[in-house]
This record gives structure tokens, sequence and C-alpha cells, in this order.
């Protein structure tokens, strides 16, 4: 087949497919997003995307009550039912292609882009949304957008773009700010090119939210397992995720999600390191200093829940 | 004198038969001692004692300093160490709490009208006593002289016995205790008995927020009394108008036979830049000295010059050598309201510290000073505030060396008599206005004055933390006014008794103010300097913030910062029996209940001094003025 500037489209009974050289992208409907992230035989996902809403939990953050305040988006981020999926193909909207209409097509289906977008809603009182579109070129980039719809909702913790990864990095490199950041502590952070070796975990007393780097350029994830029975490679393969031309990208790189960091009393009772969970955070809230029992946030370091939000970024396969 | 069990529950009793306090100055028996800061007149008496631990007084064994008492069931204990980290008995963390609430039910004596409280604590159900034995035989060096002991610091009251006999009794945990032996002394062994109370009336002024242990925690010293020898030394260095003159005085305290004294200073380069001699008549004083063009200590030049005073008896013979670093600098908060050192603007990157070890709990070491002082330059930490008590006195002298500007506090706190459930309730408060209580607390602003006074790296006293306000704070607050018009003096509990604002504190402190409320305050022709002796709580992730505060700093002069809340996280580190991982373990970890949990985990640094992603912040934050 010839790769070289056209997508590979298949148009599959629950799932569409997107494939060019060294790269094959599923789009599950039934899971509500990417399903498989595979570049140069290497697969990126475990589990599918999800927006995130939660942080676990900061000393300052229960101190204040904001996770009393804030809890719905707990639930909120546990479970986000996909509500719709709609495709666009060479930027003409397609009704989605679902069975038995999909016996029209066939293995001989081309596009220069596609973008697929899932609509999560919120389980909050109001619900709201949040699309996440992915636009995807014959040159395997993936653009990820993020859209969310203000309502009456209170502060959120963090809005951001969550990827549970198969294996755990050995490493991240990214280009930003040194240390760890946070809106309300970014000034002593110094711009440079950064290694970061595994894939540490904060050992705060009581574990909690971590490990977030803001005002990125971009952050490459480097693994060297996967968990693949018939691949015994163990060289290093890497995925980087780049800011916007006009914009920053924020991140945390750990081997948890919020829920588990949520749930431990002490570093030692996280579970053994099995994943990497990569958030790309479009709105950070602040981590508060004042004092740990009552002070909030300052104002301007809050995310505003009643009004929209955009964030996007893309992944950008190391291709040859 | 026999020693009685109902000192512990007599707010009045709080040192029997102890010595006053005085200078921390070293000294040695000629200056090649001195010159290896090792004294012959000092035996050390660290190591492994006898001991037996007790759950209460009723179990302990009341003669067991007797020469002939049975001690075979006596273990051992490291000294200095603390009782709950050689698992004795329970650790236990509590922040404002009463480590008894809700078990036994105390108020402090005298607070409910003529409540004397009998058996409280010598009766205490709670009240571990550690029963201590140190056989010593006295070293070369120390026989034939008059011979003190010295307890550095002992939570958190303390019997004495030496060979069957009594000696003293002393609480205030955090100050050195100092008792004669002479009398009681014998050729060949002693035997040195102490029994260690973990609760009496000063555990209600002694409510700091940290684990709560009890122990002989730092050093013993045996510590010879030269034949003459100068007890206590007061420099006075000050610096005139100009900033560049400096005049020197001093004022000697001598005991012992009639002998001379020999006074010179050396600049840094060892060049002599006085030279006098002191004999005695009587007038064991120099009058100041005028001396032209002197360097100036302050953080980025921590100048000290070299003391040394020789103490020589009748015959010429050198008896005492003592050497002492001091530096000349100037504090003062002036017409405007601004703090100034040596004339110039004073700002605070200060850090709040408590003497902590993740294995040792309070028992710091040498290595823990220096790593901390490392990190201090390391991040523009310019201040330390010794939260809440006075630290061991090596701390004061490295904090000369290295220019650190500290707020020297008092071993006092009694934030549970005062407020409860986040609500401010002194219908029990001590010291309040309580003449029992006075005494004990203004003796522990006597010991901190006396013993640090000479150290050119305090540039405030702080009559001690969170212990409301009353006539017997005033007191304290009085006592450093009378005795040293140098330094200004800093208390924060005025901002809940306002009557006493005009009368106590040179500055107004207000811990944990948010920025809006600090800048109300400086926008409105401020009557006092405004310092935040507590603010940035670093506990977990946080320190989110922190240029609001520093950015005040460019628009009110009168704004001198803050110490951050704190530098190292309280936590202890074990291995956890389930993983077999390192673990730091914090309140409520030990079964230890009432426990604030992890609301010990403040500092910039974890409890193994890593510091946390914080300190770059702060290190950017202090670095914009340093």
């Amino acid at each position: 087949m010839d790769y070289t500037n056209k997508l590979h489209v298949v148009y599959d009974d629950n799932i569409l497919g997107l494939d060019g050289k060294d790269f094959q992208y599923l789009f599950s409907y039934e899971q509500g997003g990417p399903e498989s992230f595979k570049i140069k035989g290497k697969e990126w996902l475990y589990r599918s995307p999800r927006p995130t809403f939660w942080r676990a939990t900061t000393d300052n953050d229960r101190g204040n009550g904001f996770n009393v305040s804030s809890v719905q988006w707990l639930a909120a981020d546990y479970v986000l039912p996909c509500q719709d999926i709609a495709l666009q193909v060479d930027g003409k909207d397609k009704k989605l292609p679902l069975a038995p209409k999909t016996n029209r097509y066939s293995n001989q289906e081309f596009a220069k882009k596609v973008k697929i977008t899932f609509t999560y809603q919120t389980q909050t009182v109001p619900a709201t949304t949040v699309q996440v579109s992915y636009t995807v070129k014959a040159s395997g980039k993936i653009k990820v957008n993020v859209h969310y719809t203000g309502a009456q909702l209170p502060s959120l913790p963090v809005l951001g773009w969550r990827m549970i990864m198969p294996t755990p990095a050995t490493s991240f490199d990214y280009e930003g700010l040194s240390g760890e950041t946070y809106p309300d502590r970014m000034a002593g952070g110094i711009e440079g090119t950064y290694h970061v070796e595994g894939l540490p975990v904060t050992p705060y007393l009581v574990p909690q939210e971590n490990g977030m780097h803001m005002a990125n350029k971009w952050v490459q994830i480097t693994r060297a397992t996967t968990l693949n029975n018939a691949d015994p490679d163990a060289a290093p393969f890497r995925l980087k995720f780049e800011a916007p031309k006009k914009g920053k990208l924020n991140f945390s790189c750990l081997p948890y999600t919020s829920a588990e960091l949520e749930n431990a009393t002490h570093p030692e009772e996280l579970p053994a390191a099995h994943r990497t969970v990569l958030v790309i955070a479009g709105e950070v809230r602040g981590v508060g200093g004042i004092d740990s029992w009552g002070a909030d946030v300052e104002e301007k370091y809050h995310i505003d829940a009643t009004v929209d939000h955009d964030f996007s970024f893309k992944i950008v396969p190391e291709l040859n | 004198m026999e020693a009685e069990l109902k000192w512990l529950d007599d707010p009045e009793v709080f040192r029997v038969n102890q010595l006053p306090a005085h200078s921390d100055h070293r000294f040695y028996r000629d200056q090649e001692e001195a010159a290896l800061e090792k004294s012959s007149y000092v035996q050390n008496l660290n190591g492994r004692w006898g001991f037996k631990f007790s759950k209460n007084p009723m179990e302990r064994p009341v003669d067991f300093y007797k020469l002939d008492f049975d001690r075979n069931d006596f273990g051992e204990i490291e000294v200095p160490s603390e009782i709950e980290l050689s698992n004795f008995a329970q650790i236990n963390y509590t922040n404002i709490t009463m480590p008894w609430t809700g078990k036994i039910y105390r108020r402090p004596a005298y607070t409910l009208g003529d409540n004397k409280e009998e058996g409280s604590f010598s009766q205490g159900q709670d009240n571990t006593v550690g029963s201590y034995v140190r056989h010593f035989t006295l070293a070369e060096g120390l026989k034939n002289h008059d011979v003190h002991v010295v307890f550095e610091g002992v939570e958190r009251a303390m019997y004495v016995w030496l060979n069957g006999h009594f000696i003293g009794y002393a609480e205030d945990s955090f100050t050195p205790s100092e008792f004669d032996l002479t009398p009681y002394l014998v050729d060949g062994d002693n035997l040195l008995a102490v029994e260690v109370y973990k609760h009496a009336t000063s555990s209600w002024i002694e409510d700091q927020d940290m684990f709560r242990f009890s122990g002989i925690f730092r050093d013993v010293n045996l510590v010879a009394q030269p034949s003459i020898h100068v007890q206590d030394l007061k420099i006075n260095a000050r610096v005139a108008d100009d900033m560049k003159t400096g005049s020197l005085g001093l004022v000697l305290k001598m005991v012992g036979q009639p002998g001379s004294v020999q006074v010179e200073v050396a600049d840094q380069t060892g060049a002599a830049v006085l030279n006098r001699q002191l004999n005695a008549d009587g007038n064991w004083t120099m009058a100041p000295v005028q001396l032209v063009g002197i360097h100036l200590w302050d953080n980025h030049h921590p100048y000290l010059y070299q003391l040394t005073l020789t103490v020589r008896d009748a015959t010429g013979r050198v008896v005492e050598v003592i050497p002492y670093q001091f530096g000349f600098r100037r504090v003062e908060i002036d017409q405007d309201k601004v703090l100034r050192l040596n004339g110039k603007r004073l700002i605070i990157n200060g850090v709040n510290r408590h003497e902590w070890n993740c294995h040792r709990g309070r028992a710091v070491t040498i290595e823990d000073m220096h790593t901390d002082l490392g990190i201090f330059k390391e991040n523009n930490i310019n201040a330390v505030r010794t939260s809440h008590y006075p630290d061991q006195i090596p701390w004061y002298y490295l904090c000369d060396r290295e220019g650190i500007y500290m707020m020297a506090e008092n071993n006092l706190e009694s934030h549970a008599t005062w407020q409860k459930f986040g609500q401010d309730e002194p219908s029990y408060n001590v010291p309040g206005s309580l003449p029992q209580w006075k005494e004990a607390v203004v003796d522990r602003a006597r010991s901190n004055y006396e013993i640090f006074k000479n150290h050119t790296a305090i540039l405030f006293w702080s009559v001690g933390n969170e212990s409301y306000a009353g006539e017997d704070i005033l007191a304290m607050n009085n006592y450093y006014k009378e005795v040293d018009d140098t330094r200004p003096v800093h208390y924060e509990g005025v901002v809940h008794t306002k009557e006493y604002r005009d009368q106590i504190s040179d500055f107004e402190s207000w811990m944990y103010l948010p920025p809006k409320e600090v800048e109300a305050y400086l926008k409105k022709n401020p009557d006092k300097p405004f310092i935040e002796c507590e603010y940035m709580h670093s506990m977990g992730n946080s320190v989110g913030g922190m240029g609001s505060y520093i950015k005040l700093l460019d628009k009110y002069p009168q704004y001198c910062g803050g110490f951050i809340w704190d530098f190292v996280d309280q936590a202890i580190e074990v291995v956890d029996p389930v993983t077999g991982q390192k673990s730091m373990r914090y309140g409520g970890d030990f079964d230890d209940h009432h426990a604030d949990n992890e609301f010990s985990g403040d500092g910039i640094c974890f409890a193994d001094r890593t510091p946390k992603p914080a300190m770059q912040e702060v290190k950017y934050y202090y670095g914009l003025h340093k």
C-alpha cells in the first residue's frame, strides 16, 4: 500500500482504524475513545484516555475543605461515560458508520485527515460535557483538542487529559521549567531541557497531587518494555507530546492515577508501579500555601468551572 | 534536703539547687587546649547509662539512687536519646491538644480559683519515669576542683542525686540545667542518678506542635571549675551612628581566688586590635573601648572578631583561657518603624526550625546542623526562628559564624490552655496573669538571655509561641527590656490579646496572616514593623502564592518578611514490615491517639532533609532581597 501521503482508513465494526507507515491507531466506539496507539510495533495505550478532573487531595485542599466542595469531580473523574461520537473525514462531517453499513467499505479507503470527536458527560449536578477530538494526519501526528463546557459547578481540581500507558516509563524528558511547578509556584522554575529518570513520586508523608510541570514546549516519554508476549526487544522507544505553536503544555508523568494516590496513607502503600500515567493538564489549580487549615488558594489560581475551557496538544510519533 | 515528688504538681517549684544561668562561653586550661577546642576541664558523660523505665510514678523504683539499691533489673539506654525512640514508651504526635486529653482530666493549677491540682502529675497514670544511673570516676583534669554537672536538655522534669545524696531538681526541658556536685564527690567511683518525668506542671507550658518525647536528649557533661574562673561573660559590642566605629565593653563575673584577666581581641587576620589587663580590684568590668574602622557583621559578611580572655591566678599562672568570637552589628527599629541592620533595611528571608532528626527525634547532631546551614546557604535563607525553644548551644555559634539572623525564642507554648476547637477560649490559660506561674516563665526568659546574650547572630528575643498573653508574659517582655537595650523583642500572641499590644512586642507579628491583610495593616501608617513569625505553611505540596508576600517588601518598608513554617518535616523513619521499604511515620502511625496525623510534616525539607520541590520557589523569592 502506498502510505506516503494518505492515511489508510478502516471503517470497521465498532472500530475506526487509522494507519500509515509504522503506526496503527484504533478508535473504539464501544470504549468511547482511542483503544490503541501502536507505533513502530509498540503499544502506547493500556486503557482509553479520558478527560480528568480530580487531583489527589493535597494537605492544603483538605485543610480548606476544597476536597469537600469539589467532590463531585471525584465521581466525574472516576466514571465518565461517552455520550456521542462524531466523525469528520478530510474536513467533511461523516455519519459514524455502524454495522451493517460498514459492509459498504473496503480495505482501500484513504484520507488525508480524519477527526474523531468523543463527547463525555460528567456525573455532576448539573451535568456538563467535555469533548475530546483526535485529528490524525498521514504523518501519524495526532492533534488532540479538549473542550470543556462551562456549567454551574464547583471549581475544578484540574482539567486535563489522562493517558495510561501499558508499562512504566524508564524516563522522561521535557523542555520547560525545572522541578515541580504549579501556577502559584512556578516563579522559581528555571527554563531548560530536563531529563527525569524513572517515574518519581514525591514522597509527601501522605501521598497527594504531585509532579506537575508547568509551561512546557514538549514532553517525551521513554519506555523499554511492552506487554506484548512476542516482543522480546528491550530497546528504548519514545513518544513525544508537543504544545501547540502558540501555547504551552502542562503535564505530570507518574505511575499512578489520582485515585491510586488518593487511597494511600503512606508512599509504601501505593501499588507496585505497573503503568505510566500521563496527564496533559489544560488547567491546573494552584497549591496554595498561606496555611493548611482554611486559607484558600488565591482566586486567580482557581479553575472556574462555570466557563468554557479549551486546550490542545499534539502527539508526535518518532517515525523514520 | 530531700526531693519531693509534689514539686511536679507545683508551678512555683521549677528549679531546686539549680545554679544560675550564665553565658555559654567555653573555657580551657591553656591556649593549646583552646586551639583544639578540647577542654580538660570537661568530662563528657554521654554513652550507655543504666536505665529502668516505669509506666508511672507509683511503679518507679523509689530508692534507685541509693548506693546499696539492687539495680539488677536495670537495662541500658543511650544518652542522649529519646525514651520513646528506644521503644520503652509509645510515640505520640499531637499539635495543640494535650497528650492526656480525654484520658485524664486535668486543669492547670490555680487557673480555676484555688485549684492546686495536687497529685495531678505526681500520681499521673500517664507520667512515665526514666530512672537513669551513671557511674563515673573523675578524669584527671577535674580532680581537686569544684565540679558541676550540666544537663543540656532533659524532657521534662528531672531529679538528680549523687552517691545517694539529693542534688537538685529542674524543669525547662530545652535549657541547660547545672548543679554543683562538689559536696558529695568521692575519689574513685561515683554514682550519678537521674529520675526523669515525662510530665509536670511545665507540660502545660511546653505544648509545642511536636512529637511528645521524654528523656535525657542532649549532652551531659561534668565541668570542673578553675580556681579562678569567669562564671559569666557579657560582651558589650556596639556600633556608633557612623556605622564605622565600634565600642567594646566587658562585664565579667568572677569566682574563686584573686587573679587577673588578660583581654585580647584580634581581627580575622589575627592582628591585635585590643589588649588590656583587668586586675583583681573587685571591678571586673572593662569600660567600653572605642575601635575605629570596624568590620561589621551581617549575613553576607559574617565578620567575627576573636576575643580571648586569659585568666591567671595570683602567681601569674594561667588557669583558664576563654575564646569567644563576636561581631559588631546594630539592629534597630527606626522612627519610621523600619527594621534596620547596620543602618540598612533588614529583610528576613527566614525559616522556623524545630530540632529534628528522623531517627533521633530532637537529639540532633552537629552533622544535622551543618546540613541545615548548607541548605540555608544554598537557598538564600538568611534567618531562623528557634521555634519554639532554645536549641543546642552549638547551633548559636554556627549561626554567628555563618551569618544567620536568629530570633531566639523561649521554651514556652501553652496553646491548649487558650485555643480550643479553633476558638480563643482562655478560661484556664497559663501563664496568663497568674502569680503562681510568673516566676517559672520569667526564669525561662532569664535563662535564654543569660546563656545566649553574647551571640551576634541573635537579633531578636522571642518570649514564646502561642501562649495568649497576660501579666506574666508582659513580665517576660519587660525582663528583656531591662537587661538588653540592643535587641527588639518579639511576641505574636498579642494579636489575641489586644489589651497588651502596646506593652508587649516591638513587632506587629501575626502568623499566617494572608497577604491582603498584611497589606491592610501596612497601609495604615503602622506603629510597629510587621513580621510574619510563621508563614507559608509548607505542609505536603504547598508554598503556592509566595510572591504575594514577597512583593509587599517592595511596597512597604515596614514589612520585614518572615519565617516559613517550617524547615524539616517531623516524621520518624521506620522499616515498613509489610513491604520492607523505609517509611516515614507520623502521628497516629503508632496507635497513638489523640494524634494530629501528618500535620507535623510542614517542612520545606522532607524528614530526611531532602528539599521538597517547593524549595526552588523559596530559593527564588528569597534571592530577590538578599
